[in-house]
């Protein structure tokens, strides 16, 4: 009984270790698939802006205090920081290419991403920093026997506040609504004489926006470095892929595909734990090479 | 020679064709119209096997070709011509045409030899027979809009069709350019022995030339006769002058 | 262009062996480079992970040469094919979407070949790749091996050259300048992506052996998406709708990384720079800019002689 008992207990925590995983992963790719489905651009540079928001929050909660209110400052300052670095590059560069072979806006967020690793590497070194949350959301909470990381019930909560906050604001305020036309129809957005570079802008500020908040909701659960940044973006940009490119949706199931897979395998074949998102992603693909989800274009 | 058969296509909801029907007999030139919107580019992939039909059979020489992907459909002896200018910009004239008489000839996949010495007599003939022939070395994304249609034609030619299909071959064209395309079409059709389906919003060119027409409405076939009987058909009058969607 | 034939050949006989070994490296990548040209300059293919094949290809000699008995030239015969054979499995599931969902895919599959090379300790050594792996006693000089990947590499480019020449390569600029058109004149669009892709990726199976015998080592991030990137950066620097154009962008990107690295660690934010003035100011490439000049001084010569022909008659 005692054995049954255990692997009821690894299962469950496992399972809120791949959720509380997945909803990460869903914050940033629900951003990656934003930009994508707006603008049509695989931003690769999304994953140095993840990056940036998570030395961002060390900054900051080295600045006000471990605890209070440091940390709750950081979940709101750090995205707001990479929104504005989002800004000025959209603004300042991307704007100009829209014109361009769609193969050049790639290249180019590439660039954006050599870049942005050197800056960090200057701005803050190569060194392992961390940070801890507030105490409120250290520790446990024990339900019945089994020990529950209160940072990963709070993530479980963050995430399906972004997924309706996302909802929201596409369906209900008027550059939501722009913005979905604009994926699925650039021309007609055009002829209604709203100014389409600044719809691409505001979906550019909103994807980078979800980047930081991802890289600030990481910060507390893993050692922030440079390189952090070319894993996240490979594993968002499979699972937008088999959501279905530009469907927000879709990164959600993407999302708890790769997440739950990963932290379930671990249970299995400890030494391919990483494996498991990789297979899963292509065997959905092997299925339905367009993603589960319509995509929106 | 080709012979469409209750033949429908829904994209979703909506029918882009629902029951057209038409008859290309061996030799002839065979125009369609009908207003924007009618199906009739629709009919054409349907055709050439860019799209599946959803009901319906396509006949083609005693046989069905509705299953078969566009490349074979092409080899079978179906060529065609598309509405906007579709040529392959990077590539000179005679490639664009000697591409088409390689994948002809069942060549496309050869790899060690080079292609600049291979097929230049029949490539040459073709460009020539359009009337391109001194433009050979040009790119094609070089050309004005006209000779581009018209290049288009000679790449169809390429593949030495049986049936050549054409989607609007005067559409964008000037006057002179018209005329000159008209003259083409005939000829063709004549030195070649080809049969021709086109479709065409310039009333005067499909009079001018088509020996029988089908015209449509709403995805649908309401008749096919020869010019004189479609002139006279009171349901033809009010599909284009009661301007239901014209 | 002789003098640089001559400067090529004699290199490793005047210069310090360093230059020799940068040379030879320049000439690896240059040779990955143009087999990605041909699927994405030619082919107008989104071919996302091209790296994979190159690290397939190195692994495969690596394993046979440090786990078989197999003998040295069937390693050198067998990695090649290994790496054409990934390219067909890979292309075939790839070709079934285009463009960006076709890059997306060829990531995820590419992904899934890097993840398991760098967990599998047992067989690829995981993380810490494989070392010191044995060369036949011809190659174990720098000078030796420099000779070689030449040979090798002069090779392949006479044969892609003429595969790009040939009726399937002048098919192939013609699916990527139309893929639609082409169906309708017969050409089986698909089936021809995906031979090219077999074609690209035993190239680039090529360049992944040339580069064992250079280093002697493999790691798993040659099978990683950002090298893949990188080679992408090579072709678009040199011009993707030149020949030769992918290799002298590899030469440009292989020689400044060496040596303005000495000099800062920071590279990557200056290989971003190129690559960002590149898409704004040069798109073309170096080698598509050039020719376009001459090409240009062409045609006006050429104008000037019908001018005055002209001018002859009158």
């Amino acid at each position: 009984m005692a054995f049954g008992q255990d692997l009821v207990g690894a299962v469950t925590s496992q399972l809120l270790v791949g959720l509380s995983r997945a909803m990460i992963l869903f914050v940033v790719s629900a951003g990656l698939s934003f930009v994508l489905g707006v603008l049509r651009v695989p931003n690769i540079a999304h994953g140095s802006l993840y990056m940036i928001g998570a030395f961002a929050a060390f900054t900051i909660t080295a600045l006000f205090g471990q605890a209070l209110p440091g940390f709750w400052l950081a979940l709101i300052l750090a995205p707001l920081a990479v929104a504005v670095v989002g800004l000025i590059l959209e603004r300042a560069l991307l704007s100009h290419l829209y014109q361009r072979e769609h193969l050049m806006l790639i290249l180019f967020t590439f660039g954006i991403m050599l870049i942005l690793n050197d800056l960090v590497k200057i701005g803050w070194g190569a060194e392992y920093r961390s940070i801890v949350p507030p105490d409120n959301l250290t520790g446990s909470l024990t339900i019945g026997d089994l020990p529950l990381p209160r940072y990963n019930l709070f993530l479980l909560i963050v995430g399906p506040i972004v997924a309706v906050a996302m909802w929201l604001f596409v369906n209900r305020t008027r550059i939501g609504k722009i913005s979905r036309a604009a994926a699925v129809d650039r021309e007609m957005v055009g002829v209604l004489g709203i100014n389409v570079s600044w719809v691409f802008a505001a979906a550019f500020v909103i994807g980078c926006f979800l980047a930081g908040l991802g890289g600030a909701l990481i910060a507390p659960t893993t050692s922030i470095t440079l390189g952090m940044d070319r894993t996240v973006i490979m594993d968002t940009f499979l699972i937008v892929t088999i959501g279905g490119l530009g469907n927000i949706w879709g990164a959600l199931i993407g999302s708890l595909i790769f997440g739950l897979t990963q932290s379930l395998g671990l249970l299995l074949w400890p030494q391919f734990a990483v494996v498991f998102p990789y297979a899963a992603v292509v065997l959905v693909l092997l299925a339905r090479p367009k993603g589960l989800l319509r995509s929106v274009w | 020679m080709l012979e469409v058969k209750a033949v429908s296509k829904f994209f979703d909801d909506f029918a882009a064709l629902s029951g057209a029907n038409l008859t290309v007999p061996d030799g002839s030139i065979v125009a369609v119209i009908g207003p924007n919107g009618a199906g009739k580019t629709t009919l054409f992939n349907l055709i050439t096997g860019q799209l599946k039909p959803d009901r319906g059979q396509i006949v083609f020489s005693g046989e069905e070709i509705q299953h078969l992907p566009p490349h074979t459909i092409c080899h079978r002896g179906i060529a065609r011509s598309f509405q906007i200018a579709n040529v392959f910009p990077r590539l000179t004239v005679f490639e664009n045409v000697q591409v088409s008489v390689l994948s002809h000839q069942g060549q496309s996949n050869r790899l060690f030899r080079p292609a600049s010495s291979l097929l230049v007599r029949e490539t040459t003939e073709i460009l020539e027979s359009v009337g391109l022939g001194r433009q050979g070395r040009r790119l094609a994304g070089t050309l004005s809009h006209g000779d581009q249609r018209t290049l288009e034609i000679a790449i169809a030619l390429g593949s030495q069709p049986r049936l050549l299909i054409l989607d609007e071959p005067t559409a964008g064209m000037s006057p002179e350019e018209t005329a000159a395309t008209l003259e083409l079409i005939k000829r063709l059709a004549r030195s070649r022995g080809l049969t021709i389906l086109f479709c065409e919003h310039d009333m005067d060119i499909v009079f001018a030339i088509a020996q029988s027409i089908m015209v449509m409405q709403h995805g649908r076939t309401i008749l096919q006769a020869p010019p004189d009987e479609v002139r006279q058909n009171r349901q033809v009058q009010e599909a284009y002058l009661g301007g239901v969607d014209a | 262009m002789a003098l640089f034939i001559v400067v090529v050949l004699l290199l490793p006989i005047f210069a310090p062996s360093f230059y020799t070994y940068v040379f030879a490296l320049v000439m690896v990548n240059g040779l990955l480079a143009m087999s990605l040209n041909l699927v994405l300059g030619y082919g107008g293919l989104y071919q996302f992970h091209h790296g994979v094949f190159y690290g397939i290809g190195a692994y495969a000699i690596a394993l046979i040469l440090t786990k078989s008995p197999v003998p040295w030239w069937l390693a050198f015969i067998a990695a090649p094919i290994i790496a054409a054979l990934f390219g067909l499995v890979i292309g075939w599931i790839c070709i079934r979407s285009t463009q960006l969902y076709f890059g997306m895919l060829q990531i995820s599959l590419g992904s899934l070949v890097w993840i398991i090379t760098s967990r599998w300790y047992d067989f690829t050594g995981g993380d810490n790749g494989i070392n010191n792996i044995p060369m036949p006693s011809f190659l174990t000089s720098g000078k030796e091996i420099y000779y070689f990947i030449l040979a090798v590499l002069a090779i392949s480019i006479a044969v892609m050259y003429r595969v790009v020449k040939s009726p399937f390569g002048a098919t192939l600029q013609a699916i990527r300048d139309n893929p639609q058109r082409c169906e309708a004149i017969g050409v089986n669009v698909r089936h021809h992506q995906l031979i090219a892709i077999v074609i690209a990726s035993f190239f680039a199976g090529v360049a992944g052996v040339l580069y064992v015998g250079l280093e002697r080592s493999v790691f798993p991030d040659m099978l990683f998406w950002v090298l893949s990137l990188e080679v992408f950066v090579m072709c678009l620097l040199g011009g993707w709708f030149t020949f030769a154009g992918p290799l002298v962008g590899a030469g440009i990107i292989v020689i400044l990384r060496t040596f303005v690295s000495i000099y800062t660690e920071y590279w990557t934010m200056i290989e971003g720079i190129i690559l960002i003035l590149l898409i704004f100011f040069l798109p073309q490439g170096v080698v598509g800019f050039a020719l376009g000049r001459v090409g240009r001084k062409a045609q006006a010569a050429e104008e000037t002689v019908q001018v005055s022909e002209r001018g002859a008659k009158v």
